[in-house]
């Protein structure tokens, strides 16, 4: 088996009183489409910011690519391997969408402009929006900034793609073009880890589940037998509320 | 009523007016760009950056600026021993007292631009200081616009202090003649209707900025 691209260590998060995560250990492997679910409050978005450092843990560590989030003395080296994409997409209002796209390759990476210019396009290409390139995020609907966000992610050539409620914010018929585009990413071997409630998506394109709830992950397993024989009680129940929504 | 003075001591009073122009503008440019330094050691979350902010601002916004004039003007000669020259002295006042208000614009600019938009520009490997250079400041600068204009007219204002300790701004440039010619009325008249043209298109132009958004 090959080494895990992040693996989690007793990993404890705090805001205040309140505890966001509990001791939490995982590992997720290299070419995997992982779904994080679990009701409101349980964790899954401030897991998935621990893993690039976004929130700053109390307790454990996160180990990218066997190195330490933790130790690290250049955590946005890190950052650069691991794209995001958020709820409600973050594009720089102030920017064009090409400009969204080639600031971090031309920043963080040194690319010419010319070369972050080219690999922009095809990027936009591929999400089917390279006629929005000169327009302005608010220009563009819901769906479309949303695929220009991930574009904005996949330009530095992540190892990783982290998705925080990507569909959430957006309007049901803008839903599908975006996880069309998840979709095409996770059949081309990208290593994924998505918090979503689109349990369609995490049935027939994650390779595993895990489910998490009080800040604690409750059950991990293949996307087929999370659905089919969900092993926890909670599980149980989240499915039927979210499936039959009841 | 006789406005010839106006027009016989034109030259004069305009070489006022320059002064208070000159001082405003490298007070505004200046002031900015410290302000912002300021602004983001306010946010920051390392203690011994954001107290020394938080302590320079309020110090300064619980002073009346004529102190703070003074202060440059009359007692930094005594400890250094050096007089300064009038305008610089009051440059320096004027910088360090309106970068402490221009700061808390530039901080609530920042803060309203949210943190996502951080966590956004960090998770591409964007540096702390790139994120601000790049990603907020630009979007705070355009939020906070129309209270920064309306700083700036406040700082045009404020170039009358410089009066005191004598130097030829315009209200003095203006007094002066005053005095010489014995026509007060006219020439405060005059000095009203110049600041009120100034300072009115700044307060027009913020009100514009602040509907535009």
């Amino acid at each position: 088996m090959n080494s895990p691209l992040v693996e989690i260590k007793d990993l404890s998060l705090k805001y205040g009183d309140y505890t966001a995560l509990q001791s939490i250990n995982a590992s997720f492997f290299p070419g995997k489409c992982v779904v994080i679910c679990g009701p409101s409050g349980s964790g899954k978005s401030s897991l998935l910011r621990c893993v690039n450092k976004l929130e700053e843990f109390d307790k454990g560590d996160v180990i990218f690519n066997g190195e330490s989030l933790k130790k690290t003395k250049n955590i946005s080296q890190i950052r650069s391997n691991i794209g995001m994409v958020f709820q409600h997409f973050e594009l720089y209002p102030h920017l064009s969408v090409l400009s969204n796209i080639t600031l971090a390759p031309i920043q963080v990476k040194g690319l010419s402009k010319t070369e972050a210019n080219e690999n922009a396009m095809k990027l936009l290409k591929r999400v089917g929006i390279d006629d929005q390139a000169n327009k302005y995020p608010a220009e563009l609907s819901g769906g479309q900034q949303q695929r220009a966000a991930i574009s904005r992610a996949l330009a530095l050539e992540p190892k990783l793609m982290l998705f925080d409620e990507p569909t959430s914010a957006l309007d049901p018929e803008m839903i599908s073009e975006v996880l069309k585009v998840m979709r095409d990413l996770a059949d081309n071997g990208m290593s994924m880890l998505v918090v979503t409630h689109e349990m369609g998506f995490a049935r027939d394109v994650a390779d595993e589940v895990v489910f998490m709830d009080e800040g604690k992950i409750i059950e991990r397993s293949s996307s087929k037998s999370f659905f089919e024989k969900p092993r926890s009680e909670r599980a149980k129940e989240f499915i039927n509320k979210v499936l039959l929504k009841i | 009523m006789d406005f010839n003075v106006i027009i016989d001591n034109f030259p004069f009073l305009m070489k006022g007016l320059l002064t208070s122009f000159q001082l405003a503008f490298l007070t505004i440019f200046l002031s900015l760009s410290l302000a912002c330094l300021i602004a983001v050691g306010r946010i920051s979350n390392k203690k011994y950056v954001r107290y020394p902010s938080a302590i320079f601002v309020n110090l300064l916004r619980s002073n009346p600026l004529i102190l703070i004039v003074f202060w440059f003007f009359f007692l930094v000669p005594l400890i250094t021993g050096t007089p300064l020259p009038a305008f610089g002295s009051v440059l320096i006042a004027f910088v360090v007292f309106f970068s402490a208000y221009f700061a808390e614009i530039v901080r609530s600019g920042i803060q309203s631009v949210g943190n996502m938009q951080i966590k956004a520009a960090q998770s591409t490997g964007l540096t702390y200081p790139q994120t601000m250079r790049l990603i907020i400041l630009p979007q705070a600068l355009r939020n906070m616009l129309p209270a920064l204009v309306t700083e700036c007219v406040i700082v045009f204002q404020g170039t009358t202090i410089a009066y005191i300790i004598g130097m030829r701004e315009f209200l003095h440039s203006t007094s002066l003649v005053a005095e010489r010619t014995i026509r007060p009325i006219e020439l405060y008249l005059f000095a009203a209707l110049v600041y009120l043209i100034i300072c009115f298109t700044g307060t027009r132009i913020a009100t514009l900025l602040e509907k535009k958004e």
